[in-house]
């Protein structure tokens, strides 16, 4: 007679009142059948985790009086005191209901300074009546792997259009309630396209699907879900409440909040979407791309999940401080996202209400804190690890020039090959004068006259008085001859870079400076070395030791570019005469370095003390960007005599080949290539570092104070086992959380997807599954929502639609007031859903509805109307990028708000006025709220004002000129359906008083017109105009418009 | 039988959902998040305060040079702060290469004031004059050397993200006193120096993970005083209530069709949004003030945006009983050039601070107004780079600093709290954010520990699991 189910808190007033009673009863009447009735796992554990575990649950610290009661086998036992806690069967003489139920206040639990609520005496009577029955415990329901239930029998078979429906009805039966009646057909379209692509379907789309019920009935609703689902606007639909979770932004955050680019991810998630990934894989390779083998680059950018975070680039700060905060952070948003556990619960100590414990938390931890990253980074760009994320355009483009260049060189190399010099086209050969105008330059008169200049030194300190002061912009150029004695893994060529500052200080390594790696060369452009730097390695040099080579370091300099920083993409690398491609290792410096002495050769002043073995020659600096043709002067002036010497010797007779039969294509081909590759976008992405760093617990979270050392692990006990063969990294990780056994990750899944339909959740807490989370609405559709998806394939679009073709999402989601008091939330589905929309579909839908919308998809992030201002006195005093709001033009203005940049600090107010986070951190739920700035941006953002004038002109193009035909259509465009009468007459009157009102003399609509980018058509009276696009407006901002119903 | 036979379904778990944190009036109009309870009543006990008015002096303001006077550094200039007194205290990676912690003595005199002698730098020669006004706390510390942490911490309790911001919380716990403004309303001054200073990050103001309608509005200095206030160009007052009027039959219309309360609350908000729409203005129009009240802010008054046109809107806004109004002003971060700067940041603010105590007193408003001036923390007793007597700098300082407070409740006239000789560490009376952020609700008339909000299974407080109104400043 008694559920002991949740039911929703709307429906407290007359449940309560029948508890009581009930309880009553039960009192007066011992034996009454309530108590077999309580549940331990949905009545008693809520209750203990809530009131009882902070002080007497997992938490080894935290435990008062040495009293556990998360484990039966601790509250049964006498403890400290000699009393039993709990004396199963007998409540009388349990110590536990002693307490709770005390009126003294210095006895009764739990004690008013924990900020715990004493428990009512209906609580105490749950507490009473479970000991009596014995005092079983059970597992925690999310901790059990789900098994696919049984499809309950139902009351009305009829109804079930998916075996989902099964479990919805099965409750209302229970509760005794009948589900409402079916939706129209176009309510159901509007309501369904809505949720599947974020925007309304189109009057035709509606009239078609109408007649296509009609009809075909049933397969049409079908047709029209899988026409949504194959929609690209699906993937951007999907991708915006996944942008939340995963804490996707343009900006870094913390106080210098600066631009950072990670929409190559956010793209990835829209085509992840659209082509229906398998959720275990969309999971995996976010978590773990790179650990695949052989990773493609997709799923290295799918990486960037974990790298989504804010970083902090505040001058100044502890690195370590902040490098554990990045991978505390991932941890968090492994468990609100994928666990459904409060896992950050146990980072300070162990975890009050579940059973993880601190060391559990490190564990998890050590998987995502081999990262080769920085502590203080991303100043004024991505901060590493990173790559080039070339899009799909840009990727053709690479391939196709490198099939090309490999047709050239096979060419060339067969004309090499045959190549002999003759001595009269050697002799016409006439070497270039070396240039003697650099700013610097050292010609090595001191050293052996071994060179090919004639002249070389060692490794050596230059004058300190020598110094280049370069111009604003920091355009230079570094050229020199060198040769090593033996290949060095890493040793400074030139040294103007200060290293003696101590590393953990922004003074560390400010300057320029060149080094060999391997057969590279790696220049550094340095503010602090190496975060706030400009590194860049050159990628096929093919340097050899003992063996002289010319390089030329180009760095063009600021001058004349709109950025707001300096780039590696300003950066040029030749070696030999030939400028070669470039890896760049950061990308992350303000402004460009200055040259700072004093000046060092083959050695410099860092810790690690390394020095160059070998010799130097004709060392120059210019403070400007040299063309390539006199880098190439440079070089052959030295070169061209020396090769002519010994033209029938290698390499040198084939550097005369293609000196004297130039490959322009080739060259040209190169050049697009290193051009091409420059300026690709970037993406922070996960990586491991070779040697796995040595994670400890941290006492108190505190990054300085480690504990025992831990490896990566998960919490088997709790969370099931590890699959065999799972290496134990973030792979064995993923491996581990969609393993088809694990207790959480695809009920979370389903749960969040539930959610975004429903606006609630199965699980209301769809962040928290744990003790202190919310039991299930539904428990067994959970279960079956979960195991189905599972078995399925984690097939996302199938779930979806299952979800929307079912009878319960396809009840009409009017509700009399009795059953909107009793389940004003709506968690028993007796209606169909029914909220505002999210804050991107208010907006996206006013495009749509005005023609405006821009179709493309993806692309980097735009920046449309914002008001102007509203950075001023807030973001920082600095002119770091992403701290200026210049809005774009043309199409860019209207694209969809999910590719609105996103700037963490002050997101655009559009977004959050409508409850968007502003993504500083995982959120796995929006709240919805109700307020005058929701109305005055609807009534005055010139986003919806614009809108409503395109809209009018819409109407007014579309419809006769008939007033009541031009209203009716206005409002079925926005509503999806005809007014009423009531509401025709609404409109109706509407209108006529607002042109009345402009019939005014002094009436001027034109400022009111023109109002947004977009022309206005032509031929239209204004005030005509204005008016009828004040009756958009309106219509635009009514409840029903906003709201998915 | 039961009452309700044809249900004859009870549930127990419900009730507990109820008695202990059931949803009252929020989880009606919130859905989501709503995992809390309606706030329980508040205040607790009778109010001192009704409203807040909080200066925030962004950067970290130093203390040795405006309000903690260290006769000390002069003897010592240039020597090493001993370690005895440097504690193995974090140092901030700006002067982690310094090979020396140099003692740096103030170059301004400092002198004591009123009756009650408060002694204060030749800086504040107006918040001299409010000094029997004024309970000045010379022993508040930090955990954080940082200003993001330090100003997320100072306003949200936590120093990472995530938090709601006081005003939220009073928001929240209190509600709003008046029907046609927020109860929570920001406001950003630009300093004389210029645009410059640390990024205020909107977390500040947030609403963390309570409903986002508790988070501060911006009032602005130009453009729409509030975002989005202004009708479009063109538009009549008349046209815009034949629009509402419009609206809202049509969403009465729905109402009767699908009954969900949403729309009556949004028919209430609509209104709400046209009633600011003229409240706004009126309050952001301050051209009817005497000419007394601008002399009495200071010239600066007179423009817009700066830090003493705030201070006058902050005494309306008072006036009109907002809850709790949250100026910014920044500038203070002064590293180096601070005989240059610091006097800058000084006067900019020094007058306006002290005629907004002044202002409200002789209205008598200060006596339910609790006005605080603080910054994120204060600045080194040891010279970042060479200590020169007329040009120095000075890095973060966590370990002590000063802040006053004055009017509701408050002991006027007084000083809490003392640091070491050199100003480096708290000798007595230390005051952690936590208590300070304690005092501000006990003022409010709210016990810290009873205002919770239950987010992810955990309840969460302003002041975490710490803090303590400060006893000794409370009248």
């Amino acid at each position: 007679m008694i559920s002991g189910r949740l039911v929703s808190s709307g429906m407290h007033r007359t449940i309560q009142r029948r508890v009581v009673w009930l309880l009553g009863l039960a009192m007066a009447m011992p034996g009454l059948c309530i108590a077999a009735s309580v549940e331990f796992g949905s009545d008693v554990q809520p209750l203990l985790s809530d009131r009882c575990f902070a002080c007497h649950g997992p938490d080894a610290a935290q435990r008062q009086a040495g009293l556990r009661l998360d484990l039966r086998e601790h509250a049964v036992v006498p403890g400290m005191s000699g009393r039993v806690p709990i004396d199963p069967g007998d409540p009388a003489a349990s110590e536990l209901i002693q307490r709770v139920a005390s009126t003294d206040p210095a006895r009764r639990m739990p004690p008013s300074y924990s900020g715990h609520a004493p428990l009512e005496a209906e609580e105490v009577e749950i507490l009473r009546l479970w000991i009596e029955g014995g005092a079983e415990y059970s597992t925690h329901w999310a901790f059990v792997p789900p098994e696919r239930p049984a499809l309950p029998a139902v009351s009305q078979p009829g109804w079930l259009r998916q075996p989902l429906d099964s479990f919805v009805l099965a409750r209302l039966d229970e509760e005794s309630l009948s589900p409402s009646p079916e939706a129209a057909p176009r309510a159901w379209l509007r309501r369904m396209v809505l949720d599947l692509t974020g925007l309304p379907p189109s009057i035709a789309q509606v009239r078609a699907f109408e007649r296509a019920v009609e009809h075909e009935g049933e397969i049409a609703y079908a047709k029209a879900a899988d026409r949504a689902l194959s929609s690209p606007r699906y993937g951007e639909r999907m991708t915006m409440d996944w942008l939340d979770v995963a804490r996707y932004a343009d900006t870094h955050g913390f106080n210098n909040d600066s631009e950072r680019s990670m929409w190559r991810w956010r793209d990835w998630v829209i085509e992840a979407f659209n082509r229906n990934l398998p959720y275990d894989r969309f999971l995996t390779e976010q978590l773990a791309g790179d650990l695949l083998p052989s990773p493609t680059i997709d799923q290295l950018i799918a990486t960037g999940f974990n790298r989504n975070h804010v970083i902090n680039s505040e001058g100044g700060i502890i690195e370590e401080e902040y490098r554990v905060e990045y991978v505390a952070d991932r941890v968090r948003t492994l468990g609100m996202a994928w666990l459904g556990l409060t896992v950050e619960c146990a980072r300070c100590h162990d975890h009050k209400f579940d059973p993880i414990s601190q060391a559990d938390y490190y564990r998890l931890f050590a998987f995502f804190d081999n990262v080769p990253e920085l502590g203080e980074a991303g100043r004024v760009a991505n901060a590493v690890p990173m790559i080039p994320a070339p899009t799909a355009g840009q990727r053709a483009r690479i391939a196709n020039l490198h099939s090309r260049i490999e047709g050239l060189e096979r060419a060339d190399e067969v004309s090499a090959a045959r190549f002999e010099p003759s001595a009269d086209a050697l002799a016409a050969l006439a070497a270039p004068e070396y240039p003697h105008n650099a700013d610097f330059f050292v010609g090595c008169e001191d050293g052996p006259d071994a060179g090919i200049a004639g002249r070389s030194c060692g490794a050596r300190e230059i004058d300190p008085q020598t110094e280049i002061k370069l111009e604003k912009h920091g355009a230079f150029t570094l050229s020199m001859w060198f040769r090593a004695d033996v290949e060095h893994s890493d040793a400074p060529l030139f040294s103007a870079i200060d290293y003696s500052a101590d590393p953990a200080s922004s003074e560390y390594g400010r300057g320029v400076g060149l080094r060999s790696t391997g057969s590279e060369v790696e220049l550094r452009l340095s503010k602090r070395f190496p975060s706030y730097s400009i590194t860049v390695r050159s990628s096929g040099a093919s340097l050899r030791p003992n063996q002289w080579h010319h390089v030329a370091a180009v760095y063009e300099g600021s001058e004349g570019k709109r950025s707001m920083r300096a780039e590696a993409a300003w950066v040029r690398l030749y070696v030999d005469g030939r400028e070669v491609g470039t890896k760049v290792l950061h990308d992350d410096a303000q402004s460009a370095a200055n040259f700072v002495a004093p000046y060092r050769l083959g050695r410099d002043n860092s810790p690690a003390k390394r020095e160059f073995s070998g010799a130097f020659d004709e060392v120059a600096v210019w403070r400007r960007a040299l063309t390539e043709d006199e880098v190439i002067a440079v070089f052959e002036a030295a070169a061209l005599p020396w090769a002519v010497a010994r033209a029938s010797s290698e390499p040198e007779r084939r550097w005369l080949h293609s000196k004297l039969n130039p490959a322009s294509e080739l060259t040209d081909a190169r050049q697009q290539l290193f051009a091409l590759e420059r300026a690709l976008p970037t993406t922070m992405v996960m990586q491991d570092m070779d040697s796995a760093r040595q994670t400890h617990v941290l006492m108190r979270g505190r990054y300085d104070s480690p504990g025992e050392p831990v490896p990566p692990a998960v919490p088997e006990t709790l969370l099931g086992h590890w699959p065999q063969a799972a290496p134990k990294n973030r792979l064995g990780l993923a491996m581990w959380l969609t393993s088809g056994r694990h207790p959480t990750t695809a009920r979370v899944v389903v749960n969040r997807f539930w959610q975004q339909v429903f606006g609630l959740g199965l699980v209301k807490t769809s962040g928290d599954f744990g003790l202190q989370g919310e039991t299930p609405s539904h428990p067994e559709l959970l279960d079956w929502l979960a195991v189905d998806f599972a078995a399925s394939g984690w097939d996302v679009k199938r779930l979806m639609r299952n979800i929307v073709l079912s009878a319960t999402y396809r009840q009409d989601s009017a509700a009399e007031q009795s059953l909107r008091d009793r389940d004003p939330e709506n968690r028993l589905l007796a209606r169909g859903p029914r909220f505002r929309m999210p804050a991107e579909s208010i907006r996206d839908q006013a495009l749509e509805l005005a023609g405006l919308l821009s179709g493309q998809l993806g692309g980097p992030s735009v920046r449309p109307y914002q008001p102007e201002g509203l950075y001023d006195g807030v973001v920082v005093g600095a002119d770091y990028p992403g701290t200026k709001w210049e809005q774009d033009e043309g199409e860019s203005l209207y694209r969809r708000s999910l590719y609105t940049f996103w700037k963490r600090t002050l997101p655009h107010p559009t977004m959050t006025v409508f409850d968007a986070p502003d993504r500083e951190f995982c959120t796995v739920q929006r709240s919805i709220t109700n307020t005058p700035l929701q109305a005055l941006t609807l009534m005055n953002d010139p986003t919806f004002v614009e809108a409503s004038r395109k809209l009018a002109e819409r109407v007014l193009q579309e419809s006769g000129a008939d007033r009541s035909e031009r209203l009716a259509h206005l409002f079925e465009l926005v509503m999806g359906r005809s007014p009423t009468d009531d509401e025709q007459r609404v409109l109706g009157e509407t209108l006529q008083a607002i042109l009345e009102s402009l019939s005014a003399e002094d009436a001027d609509p034109s400022g009111f017109l023109a109002v947004g980018a977009s022309a206005s058509t032509a031929g239209f009276d204004d005030r005509e105009l204005a008016a009828y696009a004040m009756v958009a407006s309106m219509v635009l901002s009514a409840d029903e418009a906003i709201t998915k119903s | 039988m039961t009452p309700n036979s044809q249900s004859g379904l009870v549930s127990r778990r419900d009730l507990l959902v109820r008695s202990g944190y059931g949803l009252g009036a929020i989880g009606l109009h919130v859905l989501g998040v709503a995992e809390s309870p309606a706030a329980p009543a508040f205040p607790n006990f009778a109010p001192k305060a009704k409203r807040v008015i909080f200066l925030f002096q962004s950067g970290g303001p130093s203390h040795l040079d405006l309000f903690d006077h260290k006769p000390l550094l002069q003897d010592r200039f240039g020597e090493d702060i001993p370690e005895s007194v440097f504690q193995g205290q974090r140092v901030t990676g700006m002067v982690a290469h310094q090979a020396r912690f140099q003692a740096m003595p103030t170059k301004y005199a400092f002198q004591r004031h009123g009756q009650s002698g408060i002694s204060l730098s030749e800086l504040l020669p107006h918040t001299a004059g409010i000094a029997d006004d004024i309970c000045l706390i010379r022993s508040v510390h930090t955990e954080a050397i940082n200003h993001d942490p330090a100003i997320t911490f100072f306003q949200t309790g936590s120093q990472l993200p995530g938090r709601p911001s006081m005003g939220a919380w009073v928001d929240y716990g209190l509600g709003s006193s008046n029907r046609d403004l927020p109860a929570f309303v920001v406001l950003h001054s630009v300093a004389s120096e210029g645009p410059g200073g640390q990024g205020l990050l909107a977390r500040l103001w947030g609403a963390g993970f309570l409903p986002s309608r508790h988070q501060g509005v911006q009032f602005r200095s130009s453009g729409d005083p509030v975002l989005y206030l202004n009708d479009p160009p063109g538009m009549t007052r008349h046209q815009r209530r034949l629009m509402l009027d419009g609206a809202a039959r049509l969403n009465k219309l729905q109402y009767r069709r699908v009954g969900d309360p949403e729309i009556e609350t949004r028919i209430e908000q609509y209104e709400m949004a046209y009633r600011m729409q003229a409240s706004v203005p009126e309050l952001m129009d301050v051209s009817a003030e005497a000419e007394g009240t601008y002399e009495l802010y200071g010239p600066d008054s007179r423009k817009p945006g700066t830090f003493a046109a705030n201070c006058l809107l902050a005494r309306r806004l008072a006036e009109r009983d907002v809850r709790f109004v949250q100026l910014y002003h920044r500038g203070w971060d002064h590293h180096g050039e601070l005989p240059k700067r610091l006097p800058v940041s000084a006067r900019d603010t020094d007058q306006p601070s002290a005629a907004l105590v002044q202002d409200l007193k002789q209205r008598g408003l200060l006596d339910d107004t609790l006005v605080v001036w603080a910054g994120e923390f204060g600045r080194t007793p040891y010279a970042q780079g060479d200590p020169k007597p007329d040009d120095y700098g000075r890095d973060h300082h966590g370990k002590c600093f000063s802040i006053w407070m004055a009017g509701a409740g408050v002991k006027p006239g007084h000083v809490h709290g003392s640091t070491d000789e050199y100003g480096f560490n708290v000798a007595e009376g230390a005051v952690s954010i936590y208590d300070v952020q304690a005092t501000i609700l006990h003022l409010l008339g709210i016990d810290h520990e009873q205002l919770v909000y239950r987010f992810q299974g955990r309840r969460f407080r302003l002041t975490d699991t710490e803090g303590q109104a400060i006893r000794h400043v409370l009248a």
